[in-house]
Parts: C-alpha cells; structure tokens; sequence
C-alpha cells in the first residue's frame, strides 16, 4: 500500500518501472528500494530461513539485518531492502544460502 | 496519573488553567506541559513576554496570563503540541479553542466535527470556524473550534467523521435530524414525549423503535441528566400499526 | 593510498556536524557514508525537534537535514563526501578500508570521529521472526521515506520518545495505532508526546508486554499480557490484539564494532544504551586521534548528538594544528549546550551514565 497523502511529506518518486517476482509482473518506482516496491505490492514475504525454513520479511529497513535477502538478477544475497529498484530486474525468493556462481 | 497514562490530572491541569476570570476577558494559551525537558521554542515565540525567560532549558513554561493576548504564536511552534488557545467571549454559549492539528483531511472551516477531550473519548460536537495553516506555521495548521462553553477546558483534540452532526438522521419515519432535535432540546422541549408532540418524532410507522434511544441519549447529554432519570414517553395502543378498517370493523364476529 | 586529515565515519546529524566544525577551522575532511544520501536518521524525523535555537528546535528533522546540507556546502572545497561507501574496518595503524560499489578501497587519515550511531534492540518472545514485525526506525523508513504503509494497523511495544513519535506518524500516514505497549510501569518518552497519543484515543498500556505473535506466514494477531512490578507475566491477564504489524521500539544500542576493533577502552554502560567508548572533555577515546559522537557515544536525542559532533569537530581540527582565535569560546559553548540538554530529570540517567566513561 503507498501512502497517497501525508500533511507533512511529499513523496518524490522515480518513473515506474516493470520487474519481475518469481517470474510474477510487478510494477514499482525505479530508484526505491526493491524490498518497499513488492511492500506496496502486498508481498510480504521475502524469502525463507536456510534452515528452519521460516518466513522472512523486512526487518530493520537498513541493510544492517538481512532479513531481506533475494535472488536478483542471478545474484543471490542481495539486500533487498537497501538495493535500488531498476526496469527489468528479476527479483526471486532466495532457497537457502544463495549459490555462488 | 499522567506518567503511567499519558493524560494530565485535574491537579496537573489546575497548576496551568488560567483563572475563571481571566478566561472570561477574552483569548488566552493554555500551556498543559507538566514534564521537564530540554525545550523552550513557546518561549521563543512568545512576541509579548508573557511566557516567561527560562532559567534552565528544561524549565516547564511559567505563564503570566493577564499579559497573554492569545495570538496564539506559541501554539504551532511547540514540538510537543501541547498548548491550546482558549476564548470563552466568542459568543454567549460557545467558546473557542485553538488546536494545532497535523493531519490531513483538514477540517473545513463551516463543517461540524466530533470534540474529543485529553483521553481520545467524544465529548461534544464542535463547529470548525477557522483553519489557518501560514508558511509559518510549518506545516502545524490551527484549528479554531466552537464548543460548548463548558467544553472549553475539556475539548482537545478533534475526529472529522462528527457522529455529532446536525444533518445526522435521529428519526427515519419522521426524518428528524439531529440538529432538528438539539434546537428542540435547546428550547426545553426536554422529555421524549414533548419531542414526538412537537415534532412526529415516534408517531411514525416504527412507532419510535428506531428513534427512541437515540433521542433519550441525546437528551440525556444536553440536560445532563442520566438515562435511568429521564421520564420515558407514554405507550399508546396500538403498539403494531393496523388499517383503520380493521378497528372499524368491529370485534370479528360481533 | 589515498590520504585526508579527518576521516568522519557515518554522515549522520552527529557526522555532519563535526564535518561542518572540522572543515570550518580549517581542516580537510572526508565524510564516508554507506547511504545513498547523507543525513542518517534525521531523513525521516518528521517531527518538531525540541532543544533550543542553537540546536534548531521546532524545526523538523528532515528540515534539520537540509539545512546541515547546506552548510556542509558552504565548505565544499575542503570537504570531501563519499556515498554509498561502507568503513569495513579500522586497523591498528590507522588505515580505514572502505568498500564502494563493490570496490574495496583504503584511507590514511590523520585522525578519525566515528559518528556510527546506533542500532534497534530487539526482543524475544516465540515467532517474533514473522514477516510485519519490524523494528520501529524500519516503519518510519518504508513509510516517511519510502511513502509505504507498513500494513493496515501497528500494535507498537514501547512507550519511549521512538515509540511514542512513530506511533503517532503512522497515524499521520492515516495507519490505525491500536495500542502501545510498554514493560515498565512508566512512560519513559516525553510526556507531551504521549498526551498527543492519548487526544487521539489510542491506550498506551503501561506493564504490559507482547507474550505470542501468531500468524502462518505473516503476522495476523499478537497476545499481550500484563506484567507485575517485578517484570514477571501475570497469569490469566493474556488478551488478544488482531493486527497485521508489531513494531517494536525497545531501545537503541551504539554501533560501537569499528571502535572495538581500534582497540578503544570500552565500557558497558546500560544508561547509554551497552558498550561505549571511553572519553575525555573533547569526546577523544583511548586511542589518540579516534574521537566520537552521537549515538555511538552513548545513546541520546538527535540534539546532543549534533552538539557532540560539533565539539569532536573543533577538537580534532585543533589537535591537528587548526587552530582559530574563538576556539575556546566554540568549545565553551559546547560544552555549555550539552549540560544543558542533559540538566533535567529526562538527563539524569545520561549524566550518571557519562559519569562512569570520562576519562
């Protein structure tokens, strides 16, 4: 959800832009973060624990926790919550610790 | 107690409430900030003086309210939004309060919204009579509300959607509005079966199922009085609408 | 390798400032940032800061931001400002590594002010690792920075200044409070700030805390209950809150790693939020030449975190020889500011804090 209207704030955003989540379209502001962009799309979820296999959200928005580790473009543990949005990107549910390549 | 809840005591409250005669001369800030904290922007703004020079930072604001014009300066420039403007001369009944208020939709000056006091609860109904919101003010916009003039040191914070409102329906049969009824109840008309003389209200098809309650609360709220002291109207038969011709028919098989 | 006089670590408002002071005695400084942008916390400080002039109260935080920009500009030729560049290490020699845009780079500077700040606690209780639990400085990122929501309603757990403020801009982004929780019996946040909480209808339950998150995949309800004066649960005072976001405010803790690893003496000091550094009157540590302010000195308001780095500032662009004739007079003024923003009772944990770290 974007908060549409703030009596202090005004929210200057990017151009939109078209990526993908697991292999889903979706549509964000480029330069926001990707972690805020599938936020205010609804997706919570971010990825699952390498071992306990819990869910995983944002946490601390900062890029201290890691909560918010993904698969962008081919790259596993991208912090998601601190990488900027860019049109095109392919952004998937990391399984486990992220494979190097 | 105001460090476990957040909302100020009447003890708290008598050490900043100007004096009865002193609101009865017009305008003045009400300061209700009881803790000692690093801040002074009220004493900043204070063009006149009567908020007085901090010894210390953490100094709470010392008001002399006879010298106080109630330009109301001080109120969007404290962080902690905790000063109100007070006028109980605005008009015979109402008084006026000041509120900073940082949220949007603003109220529109004109409209009707719900008084709240310093614990979130609806206490009255408030019209909106100024919204001042000056590049000054940054962002922190004053609401001028009109209040009941016994509200003026109760109302402190305000709700848009007024369940207050005078074009609030009361009675659908009837369509008696809730400002139809307050005029009523303003004039004496204090009891619920003086409403329904003088205005159908309960008379009509429902027979004052939907009606009833609602005008008791109300009365209730403007008179003071609690609900098990109101004198409850009279029950006329027949409690269930039926055809006239149905009564003029007789007793069947008579 | 490439070398500066003062080395500034964090570009937040305690790093600003000390850049602006450092810079405007005469020193050449570099500020190292691992943002985007500068201005740390304060970007999402909607907020009227309190304090006094000096310290730009009933200014907003973002406000604050702009305006140490500004004066940052007024010294740009001495000051240089890497961004997106994160300090992995201080070594012993002094040398600080830096990795920028996947680039790993190394400064020599002559001295270093570690303006880190701080972290958000957290706490334990069973499934607090559910997707819309978030730490509070999380909520007011995504949505005064991001302009997100970060759901339909918060149940907030902690009544400090950060809990308190942040309930009541998640009010402003028109999100729904539904209550606010704290352990102690007290408010520990500033009393106006809870009043404006309360005009607004939302409880603030004191010796109260969360017990249990519940939720599959993401959070859909959190059971509170109550606590004696001892900190103990009290059985059979459980109640249920539905609600999709917990943002929990218990605290900050310094972001003291890069000292530790400078060989700083530290000292674990629970009013200044753990370990923090040990200090003289010119906010200089153990080691010769590392200086700090903010948060990472002890966890404080935004106010004395700016004072501070304007005091680390002077100090250590005099110690390396830049000297101006009102030096003493700035330093003065420091000093004079900070013991008043510390005088009052909300201070006296600070002062009894600061007490024990004064060299």
């Amino acid at each position: 959800m974007r908060i549409k209207e703030h009596p202090i704030l005004s929210f200057s955003k990017g151009r939109k832009v078209q990526f993908t989540f697991d292999g889903k379209a979706y549509e964000g502001y480029e330069g926001e973060p990707i972690a805020a962009a599938l936020h205010a799309a609804g997706v919570m979820v971010l990825g699952h624990s390498h071992d306990k296999q819990r869910p995983r959200g944002f946490y601390c928005a900062i890029g201290n926790c890691s909560s918010c580790l993904m698969v962008v473009n081919n790259e596993p543990n991208v912090r998601t919550c601190t990488e900027p949005l860019k049109e095109g990107m392919v952004v998937e549910t990391q399984k486990g610790k992220g494979d190097l390549r | 107690m105001l460090e476990k809840t957040g909302v100020a005591t009447e003890q708290d409250l008598a050490r900043v409430t100007p004096s009865k005669e002193r609101r009865a001369k017009g305008p003045v800030a009400v300061i209700e900030c009881f803790q000692r904290i690093p801040c002074n922007p009220c004493q900043t703004a204070c063009k006149t003086g009567a908020i007085k020079e901090f010894k210390d930072i953490n100094d709470t604001p010392e008001i002399d309210h006879d010298a106080c014009t109630g330009c109301g300066l001080c109120v969007s420039s404290c962080p902690g939004l905790s000063i109100v403007v007070v006028d109980e001369t605005y008009s015979e009944e109402e008084a006026l309060v000041k509120i900073p208020y940082e949220f949007l939709p603003l109220p529109e000056a004109g409209s009707f919204v719900t008084g709240l006091d310093r614990e979130g609860k609806p206490v009255c109904r408030a019209k909106v009579v100024k919204v001042l919101n000056t590049k000054s003010m940054d962002r922190t916009p004053v609401v001028s509300l009109a209040v009941p003039k016994d509200m003026s040191m109760t109302v402190r914070f305000i709700k848009l959607n007024d369940y207050f409102s005078d074009n609030t329906i009361v009675c659908r049969c009837e369509e008696l509005t809730m400002g139809e009824l307050r005029e009523l109840i303003r004039k004496g008309y204090n009891t619920v079966d003086e409403i329904k003389r003088i205005s159908r209200a309960g008379m009509g098809p429902c027979q004052g199922r939907t009606c009833r309650q609602l005008i008791m609360q109300e009365i209730a709220a403007a008179t003071g009085t609690k609900m098990a002291d109101l004198t409850v109207s009279t029950y006329r038969p027949p409690v269930k609408p039926v055809k006239l011709g149905t009564i003029a028919g007789g007793e069947h098989g008579e | 390798m490439r070398t500066t006089e003062i080395a500034i670590i964090g570009g937040g408002p305690a790093g600003l400032r000390a850049a602006i002071s450092a810079a405007s005695m005469g020193a050449k400084v570099t500020i190292i940032e691992r943002n985007e942008n500068l201005g740390g916390q304060l970007v999402k400080q909607t907020h009227m800061f309190f304090g006094s002039q000096k310290q730009y109260a009933s200014t907003r935080g973002i406000d604050i931001a702009e305006i140490l920009l500004k004066d940052l500009d007024k010294y740009k030729d001495r000051i240089e400002i890497m961004t997106n560049a994160t300090v992995l290490s201080i070594f012993e020699d002094g040398v600080i590594s830096i990795e920028q845009d996947d680039k790993y780079l190394k400064i020599k500077p002559q001295s270093v002010i570690v303006t880190t700040g701080a972290s958000e606690k957290f706490l334990a209780f069973p499934n607090n690792d559910l997707p819309g639990i978030y730490g509070a400085g999380a909520v007011q990122t995504l949505m005064n920075v991001h302009g997100v929501a970060p759901g339909r309603s918060v149940v907030m757990v902690g009544a400090g200044n950060i809990g308190l403020i942040v309930s009541y801009q998640l009010m402003q982004a028109g999100i729904e409070v539904k209550a606010i929780l704290d352990a102690s019996p007290r408010i520990g946040g500033y009393l106006v700030h809870a009043s404006k909480i309360r005009r607004m209808g939302i409880p603030i339950l004191t010796s109260h805390t969360v017990k249990y998150a519940h939720g599959t995949d993401k959070l859909q309800k959190v059971t509170i209950c109550q606590l004696d004066e001892k900190f103990q649960q009290i059985p059979g005072t459980e109640r249920d809150i539905e609600t999709d976001v917990l943002c929990i405010s218990v605290g900050l803790s310094p972001l003291t790693e890069l000292l530790w690893q400078a060989g700083c003496n530290m000292k674990y000091i629970p009013e200044l939020g753990g370990h923090v550094p040990v200090r003289d009157k010119d906010l200089q540590t153990s080691i010769k030449g590392v200086y700090v302010a903010g948060d990472v000195a002890g966890v404080e308001e935004a106010s004395s975190a700016m004072v501070e780095g304007r005091l680390a500032g002077l100090c250590a662009a005099k110690a390396l020889g830049h000297a101006t004739a009102d030096f003493e007079e700035l330093h003065n003024d420091c000093i004079e500011q900070l013991n008043s923003l510390r005088s009052g009772h909300v201070g006296e944990k600070i002062r009894k804090g600061l007490e024990q770290v004064a060299m």
